[in-house]
């Protein structure tokens, strides 16, 4: 008789697989077994542990945040910089990027009402609001400075991109801001020190950085 | 006492002398499942948006470190698997049970490695951008589909002798090559930390 350990070790690593990809599918940036609300529970077959660990009320299992899942990307009202937002699933990602040296990535939630408070390293903070979805009025204080911006709804290629690598030994960390127009605004970090980024094109997210080539990708909250 | 490893392959009754040549199926089925394996992972892999999604556990500073540590726990059961193959083969001295630790060590390295290839293919895909990430593209489709293979290949009674080590040891290859460009360098760049 032949034996059958082979073909259900096989089979088992094939349902694993198939369940842990299904985990990813469904629990976008969070996976099953972190202390994040859960959006969609009813999809997630995982029993995990306590939803709210971090001290996070959980969202109630019938509703999705109302705030719809977008992207905003525009320029600060004294023109000297680009901010971009990032909405998923009642969570933001914002980036402050002046294309020179000054630069701050803020998280945070989105309220309800569409209220934004997020904060990022340094004492950063972006206070927002959105306008019917369709564009972010907000200001962003970074560095002592105080600047108000607007962000109009973006849609692929523009928006926020991402790109960490090490290439030779350096640790290279990039943001990009793509705006409506085609301009883009981005800091490429070297070490920790900061400088204009090259330009990254959006449809692939490609950009080659001291001869290595690079993928920014889409950034999610 | 050394174990004759060709016993564990034959069949019931033992077959006649000069009997039946092996039929072909017993191969390709095997290197055609392999093929079919890799070269999906690889195709998945590269049709699919990368999500970039994280994958965290309690304890773990971030989706790298805990891959790179399931990948070293793999890695320290595929080294366990070497040593009772060699066992089961006579090549070294061992249990009566050095068959059973063979297997439970590679059905334990086997699913330990899932959950961080599915990671790595749905979050990341399949990348060319430099060479590190392209062996490790390349090489991550071709070991699971090596290992269906040597686990295809498991079920057939009267193989080559050298048949199921080779394939074998050239599973443990891979795998450590993989281990090499991905948690080696994750450790390297951001340090032996959880």
């Amino acid at each position: 008789m032949k034996r059958s350990g082979p073909l259900l070790t096989l089979l088992a690593g094939l349902l694993f697989g198939l369940f842990m990809l299904s985990l990813n599918a469904t629990t976008g940036t969070k996976s099953a077994s972190s202390a994040y609300q859960e959006e969609s529970p009813a999809s997630n077959p995982s029993p995990s542990p306590s939803p709210s660990a971090t001290g996070t009320t959980p969202s109630p299992s019938t509703s999705r945040a109302p705030v719809a899942d977008a992207d905003y990307a525009g320029r600060t009202d004294d023109d000297s910089a680009a901010v971009a937002v990032t909405l998923r699933d009642g969570r933001a990602i914002a980036y402050f990027c002046d294309g020179h040296a000054r630069e701050s990535w803020l998280k945070g939630d989105v309220e309800d009402d569409g209220r934004l408070r997020l904060t990022g390293k340094h004492g950063a903070k972006l206070n927002g609001t959105l306008d019917q979805g369709k564009r972010i009025r907000g200001t962003v204080d970074i560095d002592g400075g105080h600047h108000a911006f607007t962000a109009d709804r973006a849609k692929k290629p523009s928006g926020l991109y991402r790109a960490t690598a090490t290439v030779r030994g350096a640790t290279l960390d990039g943001g990009w801001i793509v705006l409506r127009d085609g301009t883009q605004v981005g800091i490429l970090n070297r070490d920790r020190k900061p400088s204009p980024a090259p330009r990254i094109d959006p449809a692939t997210g490609t950009v080659t950085v001291d001869g290595a080539r690079l993928t920014a990708r889409p950034v999610t909250p | 006492m050394t174990v004759d490893p060709n016993a564990a392959t034959q069949g019931f009754p033992s077959p006649a002398p000069g009997g039946r040549p092996p039929h072909p199926a017993r191969y390709l089925v095997p290197a055609l499942v392999a093929g079919a394996v890799a070269v999906g992972l690889g195709v998945y892999g590269k049709v699919h948006d990368p999500a970039g999604t994280a994958f965290n556990l309690a304890g773990f500073s971030s989706t790298g470190a805990v891959k790179s540590w399931l990948a070293t726990t793999a890695f320290l059961f595929a080294l366990v698997q070497v040593v009772s193959a060699a066992m089961v083969y006579g090549k070294l001295p061992g249990p009566r049970w050095s068959p059973v630790l063979h297997r439970w060590s590679g059905r334990a390295a086997f699913l330990v490695a899932v959950p961080v290839a599915v990671h790595c293919l749905y979050a990341l895909g399949y990348q060319t951008y430099g060479s590190r990430v392209l062996w490790h593209s390349v090489l991550g489709c071709f070991f699971f589909g090596a290992f269906s293979a040597k686990m295809l290949l498991l079920r057939s009674e009267r193989l080559p002798g050298r048949l199921l080590p080779l394939v074998g040891g050239l599973v443990f290859t891979v795998l450590t090559l993989i281990w090499l460009t991905s948690a080696l360098w994750f450790f390297r760049t951001f340090g032996v930390t959880t």
